[in-house]
């Protein structure tokens, strides 16, 4: 039996052939699917692509109409790019390697509106970013109106209230337990029978040695009983002193929580110039920290480009695949390169100030392997409305665990015109027209976020829309405003990407501050009086009644200082008498 | 399917060689067991089209190895990988991995790997198992199928006549 059959062979060649011209033929399609399919898995919204082409002589990659669609707005494309031009080397290709040597981006914009929503139907799990100023967002411009004192005791416990009421009940136990205790203790009789006693004892005429050794006797015995009968009046009248004492102490506490109340309400409901000292948080607060937000959301998204997950077994790297199953093991290349690589990325971004032009180097998920971070930098072009912008940067994760990304960012005369500082129907705010500065530092240090930024504002117009509806002391604060003309805006951002604190302080804050203080301390001191006298109606009668109940104590005090007096005489007495029987007839 | 089936069964009753439909077994082995799209598999493709292999059979084997596949796949990865990062073979795998066809092979990754050599490894038994088996089917069960009163009573209907008809028209056997 013949075992080759040659026709099998023309069949192979042909069956070749088929692939590669079906190949040819569906290649740009299964491209465009797996950029689409690919990017909208990364970016979690969609990725839609209108053409992709890949062309072999030279080798390269063509793609026309990139829309990605923004995940946090679906009906807005948070950029958009005409035309994308990749060059690849064939070479690496054959290594597995897609390395494109030069990547160029043109008609790049942002924020673009979609037609279509661009949300993706699997649940989106965004790592929540805390910003300590995200909980602060609910704060608000303070006051300038007096509030209503008698609403808020309606609202707030006075704790002088609660103390006086906890003092009363232990106070009155306190009587009971004294005047029970008093009933027991020898009383004016008790002391006068002694008294009758000694008087007869003194009074008597004791016969012969029998009569006087008895008398001595009798003596002795009255003497021990009152001076037992003593004992437990000045101890009885000790303690209550200490008790006194402590609870003395006790008034005293009580006698100075109204004020401690005043104190506490004034604190959270005087009207305060010191609210002004947080305007700058006010008025930027809230734009800064969605700016952060923003910011770190597309960090994170970044997260895949820059590092791949790699991980050692038996010793040895591996990588997961970006399809199909098993893993990847690594071995030692003798010319090292990425799995991916864009050298050198050209873009030109179009924003509503004109051309933002840069480039991107070393775009690569193995910056490890490459050795060099992605670099990048980009400047504006003839803006309009911006004398001269540029940002740079290097995102560095060539050791993956110290990975620090930068990016310093440079504006100069970017012209500001009506923005909202303010929408709070009390003290409405508009930046009118100003041309700011700004410098900022952002670094990222494996998860610990740290920016600074310094913006300068020159030209200032401030003011508000409805300048008439508005008491006096708003148009101090709103003269204040129209009168400065530059101010400058701090801003420190630390902690984590997950959790940062944000750090604005501006001098408008202590303008702002300086301007409205005369008039809100006056205020205040009228509020101050207006809670007095309220705390003062409501806790004065019960301390007046806490004052007759320790003034029934002291009666008890006194009358405990009687009884032992009139022992103490008694006792005195009795030893004169003592003395007396003593004396022998001869 | 059902076509194949019958084409397999046409096979084993027919006088092809028992080496044709074994080694066509053994190539569908190697193709359904690794990624499909491996560079291994266009050679397996070649030497299944040249010599002369049962095509019917490796069509049904390609089939029966794929779906067996996914459920060694985690046996597959382990191999491979304990192949890959055996330190003894590490010189051998770094030159390998310096050539660009074999990177274009995808040699270092587990399944590959694993799934290859679990294929080689069972290539020859496989080949010498399934020609004793085809032989014992054609000596002892064939023979008592062709006998038994079912096989007599569908030969009768008319169903078979149209199948027997269909099957010379096909220049089958």
């Amino acid at each position: 039996m013949k075992w080759i059959r040659w026709q099998g062979l023309i069949t192979f060649v042909v069956l070749l052939l088929f692939v590669i011209v079906a190949w040819f033929l569906f290649v740009d399609v299964a491209v465009k699917k797996i950029i689409e399919s690919k990017g909208t898995k990364l970016v979690k919204a969609k990725v839609e692509l209108a053409d992709a082409d890949l062309s072999i002589f030279p080798l390269g990659l063509f793609l026309t109409g990139l829309e990605v669609a923004n995940p946090d707005a679906p009906m807005t494309n948070a950029f958009q790019v005409d035309r994308v031009a990749l060059s690849l080397e064939g070479a690496k290709l054959l290594r597995r390697k897609v390395i494109f040597k030069e990547m160029t981006l043109e008609g790049v914009k942002l924020n673009t509106p979609r037609k279509t929503s661009g949300a993706i139907s699997e649940k989106r799990s965004r790592i929540p970013v805390v910003s300590k100023e995200s909980s602060e967002e609910k704060m608000k411009w303070p006051s300038f109106k007096i509030p209503d004192v008698k609403e808020i005791l309606q609202k707030e416990k006075l704790q002088s209230l609660e103390l006086i009421a906890s003092f009363r009940g232990d106070l009155q136990k306190e009587k009971e337990k004294w005047q029970s205790r008093l009933a027991q203790l020898p009383d004016k009789n008790k002391l006068g029978e002694y008294q009758k006693k000694i008087n007869r004892l003194k009074s008597g005429k004791q016969r012969g040695l029998e009569g006087i050794l008895g008398g001595a006797r009798e003596v002795l015995t009255l003497q021990k009983e009152l001076s037992r009968d003593l004992d437990l009046i000045k101890t009885a009248q000790k303690e209550l002193g200490q008790n006194m004492t402590s609870l003395r102490k006790r008034m005293a506490e009580v006698k100075k929580a109204p004020q401690e109340d005043l104190r506490r309400l004034k604190e959270k409901y005087s009207p305060s110039p010191e609210g002004m000292a947080n305007a700058s948080r006010l008025f930027f607060g809230k734009k800064v920290g969605n700016w952060t937000e923003t910011f770190l959301n597309w960090y994170k998204k970044l997260g895949p480009i820059l590092e791949r997950v790699k991980e050692r077994k038996h010793g040895r790297e591996v990588v997961k695949p970006t399809r199909g199953k098993g893993v990847d093991v690594r071995f030692k290349e003798q010319e090292a390169y990425p799995d991916f690589l864009i050298q050198i990325a050209h873009v030109a971004i179009e924003i509503p100030a004109g051309l933002v032009k840069g480039q991107v180097r070393n775009i690569t998920p193995d910056q490890d392997i490459l050795g060099a971070p992605l670099m990048y930098e980009v400047a504006g072009v003839n803006l309009t409305g911006i004398a001269s912008l540029k940002i740079d940067g290097s995102l560095n994760h060539v050791d993956p665990f110290s990975a620090k990304d930068t990016a310093n960012i440079l504006i100069r005369g970017y012209d500001v015109s009506d923005m909202d500082l303010s929408s709070d129907a009390e003290l409405p705010i508009v930046l009118k027209r100003a041309t700011a500065d700004l410098e900022a530092r952002v670094t990222i240090a494996g998860e610990t976020l740290k920016a600074n930024s310094l913006i300068v504002l020159k030209s200032v117009n401030m003011g508000t829309p409805n300048e008439e509806d508005t008491n006096s002391l708003m148009k101090a604060l709103f003269s204040v405003i129209s009168d400065i003309k530059a101010f400058d805006l701090k801003s420190e951002i630390s902690g984590t990407i997950q959790d940062y604190d944000l750090k604005l302080s501006s001098n408008l804050d202590n303008v702002l501050k300086d301007a409205v203080k005369k008039q809100v301390k006056a205020q205040a001191v009228q509020f101050e009086k207006r809670l007095l006298l309220v705390i003062q109606e409501k806790v004065g009668g019960s301390m007046a009644d806490l004052e007759t109940t320790i003034g029934g104590l002291g009666s008890i005090g006194s009358e405990l200082m009687a009884r032992s007096h009139f022992g103490d005489e008694l006792f005195k007495r009795s030893r004169k008498s003592g003395s007396g029987a003593m004396k022998l007839p001869l | 399917m059902l076509r194949a089936i019958v084409s397999l069964l046409k096979t084993l009753n027919s006088e092809t060689e028992p080496g044709q439909i074994s080694l066509a077994l053994c190539f569908s082995m190697i193709v359904g067991f690794t990624p499909v799209f491996s560079l291994h598999n266009l050679l397996v493709f070649l030497l299944v089209l040249v010599l002369r292999v049962n095509l019917s059979t490796f069509i049904l084997g390609l089939i029966l190895f794929s779906g067996v596949a996914y459920l060694l796949d985690p046996i597959f990865h382990l191999i491979g990988l304990a192949v890959l990062t055996s330190s003894g073979l590490e010189g051998l795998w770094t030159a390998f991995y310096n050539m660009t066809l074999l990177r274009l092979a995808k040699f270092n990754n587990s399944i590959v790997m694993g799934s290859f050599l679990f294929s080689l490894v069972l290539f020859a038994p496989l080949y010498f198992i399934a020609n004793k088996i085809i032989m014992q089917y054609r000596e002892y069960v064939l023979a008592w199928v062709q006998k038994t009163r079912i096989m007599q009573a569908f030969k009768a209907t008319k169903l078979y006549n149209v199948f027997a008809t269909y099957s010379q028209l096909r220049g089958g056997v």
